[in-house]
């Protein structure tokens, strides 16, 4: 028994590496041929299970650390203060914020959620990130999750606790834009995980310098949040249609805080995310 | 190899991950930032050979992919997993290597590692291109430099070791 378990062992360690190799490459290579279904299902496991609660688990520590930073930056903020106009200008910070937070609210009419970064995807393609939001808190799968500056893209998985946001930048996430001055509708998306790309219509004239926005024909995002610029177009291979390179107005790795908005998608397109 | 070294290399392991999205976010210099974990695998492959390297590459290709789109699931654990393999032929039993030729291992594996991981997802070429030269080229020659660092601290600790023996 004791000589099969170690002719196992030896199998996958020093005498026979090419076995090894082999047995690794083929689970790989099954990975890459599995269809969607089974590929999302061996993610959601292993997040569900190692992943979520770990990345929970180092967040924590990071909030400790730089709660107990705060403290002491707090402590000699506090003794400034006091000598000058302390509730002046604490009560004027505090209104600032919470006017930018009723703008953003009144502008669309829906609640909104205010979660913290908690992690990210390791790579160096940086496509997905976890926030410190879940069910329990109202956050539900394919809302939009936005900043201060523009769009940063949607939920995709949520469990009680915290979420998972499918940023601008992941190659299976398109969403319809509305070119701010000439009104042209074009779609966006990322083809490489790295760099945004825009279809438009040639007859549009959209220039390097033009504005982006959500254009709200997808039905999950809302029209009007701000997406990006044009940063330059290039000549398609299709004469009515122009591809351009946009520069979003969010730069997502040194995103801290983002907001949830609490928008389902509209029926009918709820109804086809169900099918 | 001892059930101690395994526990080292799970620690080095998570070390690697813990450190790409904490330390990898600050050392960032234009978007561009050092890749710990292929430094880790490439360390763990000439150390302890193919066998192990190519087993710790499927768990760090593997842990990668969980993140990125699911249509790419297993383009970076099979790159990991040759990775780890093809530098574990120059296992350290077997060779020595110097500092700087680590560091060409190190750059060969980086881009061996990429060239593969966009040969898997499907890119058209000019935008392999494009990342080739935006991404690879810069983002190997910072991880080439800090990886030398690491390979120079664990070398004088070996050597400590050693010594002390």
């Amino acid at each position: 028994m004791f000589r099969a378990f170690r002719f196992i062992v030896d199998l996958f360690t020093q005498r026979h590496g090419i076995i090894a190799f082999v047995f690794f490459l083929l689970v790989g290579l099954l990975m890459r041929q599995a269809p969607n279904f089974v590929k999302e299902n061996i993610v959601s496991s292993i997040l569900g299970t190692v992943l979520y609660p770990a990345q929970m688990a180092i967040s924590s520590l990071d909030a400790y650390r730089s709660v107990v930073a705060e403290n002491e930056q707090l402590k000699q903020e506090n003794a400034r203060l006091r000598q000058e106009t302390y509730y002046a200008s604490e009560g004027l910070q505090e209104l600032t914020r919470l006017h930018a937070l009723v703008r953003f609210d009144d502008k669309w009419g829906y609640p909104i959620v205010t979660a913290r970064v908690v992690g990210h995807n390791p790579g160096r393609f940086l496509t997905t990130m976890i926030i410190n939001r879940g069910t329990h808190h109202g956050v539900k799968e394919n809302m939009p999750v936005f900043s201060m500056n523009g769009l940063v893209g949607k939920v995709t998985k949520v469990s009680y606790g915290y979420a998972r946001v499918q940023l601008l930048v992941d190659p299976n996430l398109k969403l319809s834009v509305l070119e701010r001055r000439t009104r042209v509708v074009g779609f966006l998306e990322s083809v490489d995980g790295h760099m945004l790309m825009a279809m438009v219509p040639t007859h549009a004239g959209v220039k390097a310098g033009d504005t982006l926005i959500t254009s709200g024909l997808g039905g999950i995002f809302p029209k009007g949040i701000p997406v990006g610029t044009v940063s330059a177009v290039r000549e398609a291979d299709l004469d009515v249609m122009r591809q351009m390179y946009v520069v979003p107005f969010q730069e997502f790795s040194t995103l801290e805080e983002v907001f949830v908005m609490e928008k389902e998608p509209d029926w009918i397109i709820q109804e086809l995310l169900d099918d | 190899m001892t059930s101690l070294k395994w526990l080292k290399l799970l620690f080095l392991y998570i070390l690697a991950f813990v450190l790409q999205t904490t330390v990898g976010d600050w050392l960032q210099i234009f978007g561009i930032g050092p890749d710990f974990v292929i430094i880790l695998i490439v360390g763990i492959a000439i150390k302890h050979g193919p066998a192990t390297g190519c087993f710790w590459g499927f768990l760090a290709g593997f842990t990668q992919d969980i993140y990125a789109p699911v249509e790419w699931l297993g383009a970076h654990t099979i790159a990991m997993t040759i990775v780890g393999f093809l530098v574990g032929q120059l296992e350290e039993r077997f060779l020595t290597l110097n500092l700087p030729a680590k560091m060409a291992v190190l750059a060969i594996g980086f881009f061996v590692c990429d060239m593969i991981y966009f040969l898997l997802t499907g890119l058209e070429k000019d935008v392999v291109t494009n990342l080739f030269f935006s991404k690879t080229l810069p983002e190997c020659a910072y991880t080439v430099i800090v990886g030398a660092v690491v390979f120079y601290l664990s070398a004088g600790k070996a050597g400590k070791k050693k010594r002390s023996v």
